[in-house]
């Protein structure tokens, strides 16, 4: 049921760090660097506290009650057809809210460092702050088309903060390339919201707005026959934003932007809109088992598939934005499992430690003078320290170790996976996670260990990066840390608040049909919950599903670790070993991972090219230079020009001619005169 | 033969269509002229048959308005072709055909 | 009286017409329109017309012909040089077929709706000097007024026309 407890502070959130875009963008150069910069951080400051604010608020809200709304104006108004130009956080949408601010505020204060001796200083933050404005109108939006806004506006300013340094044509070639890509899955979000209004909209009373989440969740039952298409479509959607197969080619190229901006774009933030959306609109997708299944599948595909490829890179960003890529996999898998809520924690633990691993980077680039390719760093440690401990921090929490955040969240995902009976997609999740856990100490080993393989004079100005980019490192850390902790499962002995304040979102994948699950009921209460969302692998005893869980937990445990050793001890001590897999098969198998498999290429020859003789052939030189200019342009100015040609005849001069005319006229009016009587 | 209202119309009509004939046949811009007064004339004669049809003068006085507009206008007419005469050197109205498109 | 009037000098008329619009050389062709004028005179008296037919005779045969023999003799070309090929057949059938037909089918047209005489003989005096004087200003003196501005429009148009620049007062 809709609940229409106001907010008008959630016009706020969104709208402060439009204000500082715009103050930003107008006044540029005129602002001195400092309060150009304390501006857009105090803008993002102001969001975060704000969102505080509104959380707590939620907070002492009873759970079923606990929604906020701020309705601005009426968007598109005709007929039953209504969108409302307004906003809304319950908790799903509270937890995104304070991740998004929250380290969008750290990775602002980061950017001061960064970003201090850019000539776009200014620029760079009217951009940075346009994001979390776009970001936010994603997260708060109480309807579709206001979720969509602030789709759009993401993939904008991502665009425009990928191709920042724009003189380099690669640049502005990634930025176009994400653009463009995400373009192709905003056209499937498109058609499927098309579905739903054309499904939903019949049976539609006054009043309410048509795409609002409330409206499409008490109506899901009506577009339950219709789901599996919509959800598909929007999860192509998905694919381009959130980076899953196929539509995952921008986020590698995206990394020619600062290294801030995939901190928090293509890390912690935009590239999880997908995750929130589909989440978003759980009800509709637990209503097509396909389009779950799809979902999974994809999802641990596309996990596997990534880490692969991040074994074989030598550029240290790379390498982090293919585990990225491998992460989302990892909560569209629980999303397509059911397990929605362990979605959303994977992705507030990944933003914590993913963000962490890109500013880390980013401080070891600022330091090795702008080189990124780890086969020239090396020693970094002692050169590094507050840049090393932290990158640790963030490793051990990726590698998915106790007691780090990502240990809680990813062990939560598989668990599910293996409890709902997806015991092929756990496979391919626990095998994706030892890989993940290898690349990360491959990496470690290059860039922070044995020795500094850069020039002498690099290697000179090799030095830690200031307090306003450590600090937020620091921070950081600390949130990989403990962020997890408030996700301790029940067979740990925690209390699972995470999941426990996100099951009303969830109710009806709870499988109660709309009804609010009762949460005060305790631990068995929610276990059984959780028994629900699993295909009907229920049987047995708590006690025997939670030895399972101790199983597994201690499993992904293991494993993770061996992948660390393995990962340092080859390419720290026994280098031998890695030249040996790279020439297995005769060097096929590394040229092929090191070459992305070749899928960049393979879209080139089988969309791209042809795509592009198309327009050449087609439709430049037939329709548009052939038809509308030739035919309808040209062929209406000759038209007139035949027309008037003929006309002239008549204007020839000749006197005579002209009495002639008369006399013509003359004659045939007589006679129509006398004929007609 | 009674001669009736009828050969009156003939004769005018005649001679209305003769002069316009003219007027369309001939180069001689004089003369087209000429061929005017003719037309003129025509149209005086029916005034003047129906005048005494019906027995009412004011066709006559209708005539009267005719000549002097007939003068008038051969008067302006013939200032004006000497004029073009004095410019080009010809009263062929075919060489006249400077407002051509 | 009336009848040998009409056939006579209307077929005369007719003749002087057909002999303007043939001549090529100018002032025959005016000359003829003079004949053809003086017998539109006499057309008019057969018209009970007296005073039209003397006015016709000052005005039309002696004033404006006069002003156009003295403008041909002035232009010195009575004559043009590619009107010899003028009377050349076709091309006078295509011009005059139209109102040709045009005038049969009017003539067909009256001679079915009334072959009625001109009336009975109007009063003695019609077309007389003194009844058109009497409604030339009496009834129609507002057209006698306005006839008159015509003329002096025109005198004034064919001066300003007519004049040689060079010879200005002012210049």
């Amino acid at each position: 049921m809709e609940s229409h407890v106001n907010e008008v502070l959630l016009r706020w959130i969104v709208i402060v760090p439009l204000l500082g875009a715009a103050v930003n963008g107008l006044l540029n150069r005129r602002l001195s660097r400092r309060l150009s910069g304390l501006l857009a951080c105090a803008a993002v400051g102001v969001s975060f506290a704000l969102s505080v604010v509104v959380f707590l608020r939620l907070v002492g809200m009873e759970a079923e009650q606990r929604r906020v709304t701020d309705t601005l104006a009426t968007w598109m108004a005709f007929g039953n057809f209504r969108v409302d130009l307004a906003f809304a956080m319950d908790q799903l949408s509270a937890v995104m809210a304070l991740v998004v601010t929250g380290v969008g505020f750290l990775i602002h204060v980061y950017s001061l460092g960064y970003m201090a001796h850019d000539e776009g200083f200014s620029r760079f933050f009217t951009y940075m702050n346009l994001f979390i404005f776009a970001m936010m109108t994603l997260v708060l939006g109480e309807n579709l088309p206001m979720l969509f806004v602030g789709w759009e506006g993401v993939g904008l300013c991502s665009y425009l903060l990928i191709s920042f340094w724009f003189n380099d044509e690669a640049n502005a070639a990634a930025g176009k390339k994400a653009f463009v890509v995400n373009r192709i899955g905003d056209f499937g979000f498109l058609l499927g919201m098309f579905l739903i209004g054309t499904t939903l909209l019949p049976h539609l009373h006054e009043g309410e707005g048509l795409y609002s989440f409330a409206t499409l969740q008490s109506h899901a039952g009506i577009l339950a026959p219709v789901a599996t298409a919509i959800c598909l479509l929007l999860f192509v959607g998905a694919t381009g934003k959130s980076a899953q197969i196929p539509l995952y080619i921008w986020l590698p190229d995206a990394m020619a932007g600062p290294t801030p901006v995939s901190a928090l774009i293509h890390a912690a933030t935009m590239v999880t809109a997908g995750v929130y959306m589909v989440v978003r609109t759980n009800f509709l997708f637990v209503l097509s088992p396909t389009a779950m299944a799809v979902v999974a599948a994809v999802g641990a595909v596309t996990a596997i598939f990534a880490s692969t490829i991040a074994l074989t890179q030598n550029d240290i960003k790379k390498v982090l934005a293919y585990s990225t890529v491998s992460q989302l996999g990892y909560m569209m898998l629980a999303c397509g499992v059911g397990a929605f809520a362990m979605g959303i924690f994977h992705v507030m633990t990944h933003a914590f430690f993913k963000a962490l691993l890109f500013l880390g980077s980013g401080s070891v680039i600022h330091a090795m003078s702008n080189e990124q390719d780890m086969r020239i760093m090396g020693g970094l440690r002692s050169k590094l320290p507050v840049t090393w401990w932290t990158f640790a921090v963030g490793t051990l929490a990726l590698a998915g170790i106790f007691p780090f955040a990502g240990f809680f969240s990813k062990d939560e995902i598989l668990w599910k996976t293996w409890s709902s009976g997806n015991t092929v997609l756990w496979v391919i999740g626990f095998v994706a996670a030892g890989l993940t856990a290898f690349y990360m100490a491959r990496l470690i080993s290059l860039t922070f260990f044995g020795r500094n393989r850069a020039s002498a004079e690099v290697q000179s100005h090799i030095h830690e990066s200031p307090a306003t980019m450590t600090v937020p490192l620091v921070v950081l850390a600390v949130l990989s840390l403990v962020g997890g902790w408030i996700g301790i499962p029940h067979f740990m002995g925690g209390l699972a608040h995470f999941e426990q304040w996100l099951e009303p979102v969830f109710a009806a994948a709870a499988g109660s049909g709309g009804h609010i699950t009762e949460v005060h009921s305790g631990v068995a209460a929610i276990d059984a919950t959780a028994h629900a969302v699993q295909t009907g692998h229920a049987g047995g005893a708590a006690v025997h599903d939670t030895t399972m869980e101790w199983v597994l937990a201690l499993a992904s445990l293991a494993w993770g670790l061996l992948g660390l050793v393995l990962g340092w001890f080859v390419y720290n001590r026994r280098l031998g070993v890695a030249a040996a897999a790279r020439g297995l098969g005769g060097g096929f198998f590394h040229k092929v991972l090191e070459n992305k498999y070749y899928v960049d290429e393979a879209y080139e020859g089988t969309f791209i090219r042809p795509g592009f003789r198309f327009s050449r052939t087609v439709l430049w030189k037939g329709v548009d230079a052939g038809l509308i200019d030739g035919l309808l342009v040209n062929g209406t100015a000759l038209v007139v020009a035949i027309i008037a040609s003929l006309l002239r005849l008549f204007q020839n001069g000749m006197v005579r001619f002209y009495a002639w005319s008369i006399t013509i006229g003359m004659s045939v009016f007589v006679l129509y005169l006398v004929f007609s009587r | 033969m009674e001669v009736t209202l009828t050969h009156y119309l003939a004769l005018a009509g005649v001679l209305f269509l003769t002069g316009m004939t003219g007027f369309i046949v001939r180069r001689n811009a004089l003369i087209m002229l000429m061929c005017i007064e003719l037309m003129l004339c025509a149209v005086n004669i029916v005034f003047a048959a129906f005048s005494r049809l019906h027995g009412d003068a004011g066709g006559h006085i209708f005539v009267l308005m005719n000549f002097a507009v007939a003068a008038a206008e051969a008067a302006i007419g013939l200032a004006i072709l000497v004029e073009i005469f004095r410019r080009r050197r010809t009263v062929n109205v075919d060489d006249l055909k400077a407002l051509m498109e | 009286m009336e009848g040998f009037l009409f056939w006579f000098c209307g077929g005369l008329m007719v003749l002087g017409g057909l002999m303007t619009v043939l001549q090529r050389n100018a002032v025959v062709s005016a000359v003829w329109l003079v004949f053809a004028f003086i017998n539109a005179a006499g057309i008019f008296a057969a018209l009970d017309a007296p005073f039209l037919a003397v006015m016709q005779v000052l005005v039309y045969a002696g004033a404006i012909m006069v002003l156009f023999l003295f403008v041909i003799m002035m232009l010195q070309e009575p004559t043009l040089a590619d009107e010899r090929r003028l009377l050349r057949l076709p091309l006078w059938p295509a011009v005059a077929l139209p109102p040709a037909a045009v005038i049969v089918l009017l003539a067909g047209w009256f001679r079915e709706s009334g072959t009625s005489g001109l009336g009975p003989a109007p009063a003695a005096g019609f077309g007389g000097p003194e009844h058109i004087a009497g409604l030339l200003l009496g009834r129609y003196v507002l057209a006698f007024e306005l006839i008159s501005i015509v003329l002096l429009v025109a005198i004034i148009g064919a001066l300003a026309v007519g004049k040689d620049e060079r010879k200005l007062p002012w210049k």
